[in-house]
């Protein structure tokens, strides 16, 4: 019973030592897909960076398996923490809509990022516009195929909103644009996990001798088909091309198993967060015109709720240690 | 003193005694931890988990495991996701929410009983068996939704993920009725004392005349239908269904089981520290995160915890035994 207490308190003890003090400042909480992984831990810099110069009391929440039950707990127990704004990056929209509309109604400010469809929120924000970022890479895969061929689409998931927009858009350039490059099969599901993709990749290459390309819409996605393609050793006849983290893909990209792609800075989109949530609670409205730091001036649709920007950064051999060098 | 403890049994009152130590030190941690808005939240997170638990007890007890619980309790969810939206989705009526959940108990049911028959007549290893339905039922509904997710339910759904009942959150009552009907089961019913048995020694209780094989069969048929009422209440929370909805959960209903004394081995185990040990994570999960430590941390001590548990076990018998053996 003793050695019981004892233990119990140790335990107790250690998670006092992450205790935070009460405060009158602003507090916000930033429930991301997963957590531990380079692009979310670029967003969780850049969210501590604003929030120690705007003064403001920030923190990312990062489950540990991209389930959305898991971030309607964490969501659950921000409510429960009284924090004034809510940012999520979601996994999946629907699941997140009631416990969305219980934080509101607890008088909860909620930001969005890559969750563009959600009913629940004050603001959702994009650093890419979905056409404009699924055609950016598709007029990159047909600059790099040059000639007929196949290719292949993978998503971050099937329910990620986000990605099948921008595979929309990117299979659409191609059909108009490039009839001579074939689409393999639907788009693959993967892209969130380096094995899945990398596997699937494998797979790919095994069943369509004439695959020219991979269009990898998912952070991991990229590099688990590079690996595939450095494995089978087409570097340079296979491109894999999609966003992906400068520093986890750049000894790839230099060896030319991974050809390139666009993205937006998580951190930025971090510090976004904490700047939106910053004016909200000030009371500060977003109308057209207003110039948030970022994300430039933006032309809200107060429809949907969606600011949507286009902030691209190009990946390529030139770009990618600068981009490394920051973090990403 | 001793009355009691036999009567709730050796795992329950140290287990009290550590939720009780937790959650004073939480108190003394956390400013916010002691509040309502706390508590609130922890009894809207824990009734799934705890469902999907007591879908797990049960065939532990028998020796087995039932990993199919996640999947059992999603397509139990499209089930009655699918009647509501041939009834009208949001117009639907109570009429077809009652069908719905008729018949999402029937396929969860259902799919317990081919396990619980493959087992019992085939005599497959139930991880076997279960691992098998898992992924055939897992394949099934990611086939049917293709990944995506299926919503749009009436509002009163909405009550029953998230309404309260003089005070209390719906879902809790739901589950705390199933953890007073499964203690019944178990402690009072012919099946229950078979479970026990079945646990024990198999070939012992089949020689006793036992009919184990019909007992197996209603075990699987059970716990499956349990799942459907925890599919039933995360498609109430999430507003909606989707295949994977809760999979990080598989495994911490198996470490609730474990932590609240049920032998790995089967035969031995109660409901009551099963509930006090989900109480358990469940505190030590959202008191870490008011304190905002990182999710991975949490985990961690949920493991460390489970481990602390085994050895406290180990050293209690021992120490028992050398007094005896001190004495004679």
């Amino acid at each position: 019973m003793k050695a019981f207490k004892t233990f119990a308190t140790g335990i107790a003890m250690s998670a006092a030592m992450a205790m935070t003090t009460a405060a009158e400042t602003t507090s916000m909480g930033v429930v991301v897909k997963i957590g531990g992984i380079p692009w979310f831990n670029a967003m969780e810099e850049g969210i501590k960076e604003r929030a120690a110069e705007l003064g403001v009391e920030a923190e990312m929440i990062g489950p540990t398996s991209a389930d959305p039950a898991l971030q309607v707990r964490a969501i659950e127990d921000l409510i429960a923490k009284g924090v004034d704004i809510i940012g999520v990056v979601p996994n999946d929209e629907a699941a997140l809509e009631p416990v969305l509309a219980k934080a509101r109604a607890a008088g909860i400010k909620v930001i969005a990022h890559e969750g563009p469809g959600l009913q629940n929120v004050d603001w959702n924000f994009e650093l890419a516009s979905s056409d404009g970022f699924g055609e950016a890479h598709a007029r990159l895969l047909a600059e790099k195929i040059d000639g007929p061929g196949k290719y292949a689409v993978y998503v971050g998931s099937l329910t990620v909103p986000l990605h099948n927009a921008w595979a929309d858009a990117a299979i659409a350039y191609m059909q108009e644009n490039h009839p001579e490059i074939e689409l393999v099969g639907e788009r693959y599901g993967v892209a969130e996990s380096v094995d899945d993709s990398r596997s699937t990749a494998l797979d790919l290459i095994a069943a369509h001798p004439d695959l020219k390309g991979f269009l990898a819409f998912g952070s991991q996605g990229p590099i688990g088909a590079g690996r595939a393609v450095e494995e089978r050793r087409k570097g340079g006849e296979i491109h894999v091309l999609g966003p992906f983290s400068p520093g986890q893909g750049r000894a790839m990209l230099k060896d030319g198993v991974i050809s390139g792609g666009y993205m937006w800075n998580p951190a930025e989109a971090g510090r976004v967060f904490v700047t939106l949530g910053h004016m909200l609670a000030n009371g500060e409205e977003i109308t057209e015109g207003t110039e948030i730091e970022g994300l430039g001036v933006v032309s809200p649709d107060v429809e949907t709720r969606n600011i949507i920007t286009d902030n691209l950064l190009e990946i390529n051999t030139d770009t990618v240690d600068e981009l490394a060098a920051k973090g990403l | 003193m001793k009355q009691l403890q036999r009567h709730l049994g050796p795992e329950t009152l140290p287990l009290i005694a550590v939720l009780v130590l937790i959650i004073a030190v939480f108190s003394f941690a956390s400013p916010r931890f002691l509040t309502g808005a706390n508590f609130g939240s922890m009894a809207s997170q824990l009734p799934v988990l705890g469902l999907l638990t007591l879908a797990m007890l049960v065939p532990i007890l028998s020796g087995g495991l039932n990993l199919a619980i996640v999947f059992q309790a999603n397509l139990s969810g499209l089930t009655l996701a699918w009647i509501l939206i041939a009834f009208g989705g949001v117009e639907a009526g109570y009429g077809a929410f009652a069908l719905g959940v008729v018949a999402a108990i029937i396929v969860g049911a259902l799919s317990g009983l081919i396990m619980g028959l493959v087992i019992a007549y085939v005599g497959a290893h139930p991880i076997l068996v279960s691992l098998a339905m898992m992924i055939f039922l897992r394949g099934v509904g990611e086939f049917l939704t293709r990944g995506g997710d299926v919503s749009g339910f009436p509002d009163f759904m909405n009550t029953i993920g998230y309404g309260t009942l003089l005070g209390i959150p719906v879902p809790l009552i739901i589950f705390l009725a199933a953890a007073i009907l499964w203690h019944i089961m178990l402690k009072r019913t012919r099946h229950g004392f078979s479970v026990y048995m079945i646990g024990s020694n198999i070939k012992a209780a089949e020689y006793s005349g036992i009919p184990t094989k019909r007992t197996l069969t209603l075990i699987y048929t059970i716990s499956g239908a349990i799942c459907a009422v925890a599919g039933i209440v995360m498609a109430a929370q999430f507003n909606s269904v989707r295949v994977g909805h809760g999979e990080a959960l598989l495994l911490v209903t198996v470490l609730a089981c474990f932590l609240g004394g049920i032998d790995p081995f089967g035969g031995f185990g109660r409901v009551l520290p099963v509930v006090i040990a989900l109480v358990i994570l469940q505190v030590l999960s959202s008191g870490l995160n008011l304190l905002g430590a990182n999710q991975f941390l949490s985990i961690a001590v949920w493991g460390l915890f489970l481990i602390g548990v085994m050895a406290l076990r180990w050293l209690v018998s021992w120490l028992a035994r050398t007094r005896k053996w001190g004495i004679m």
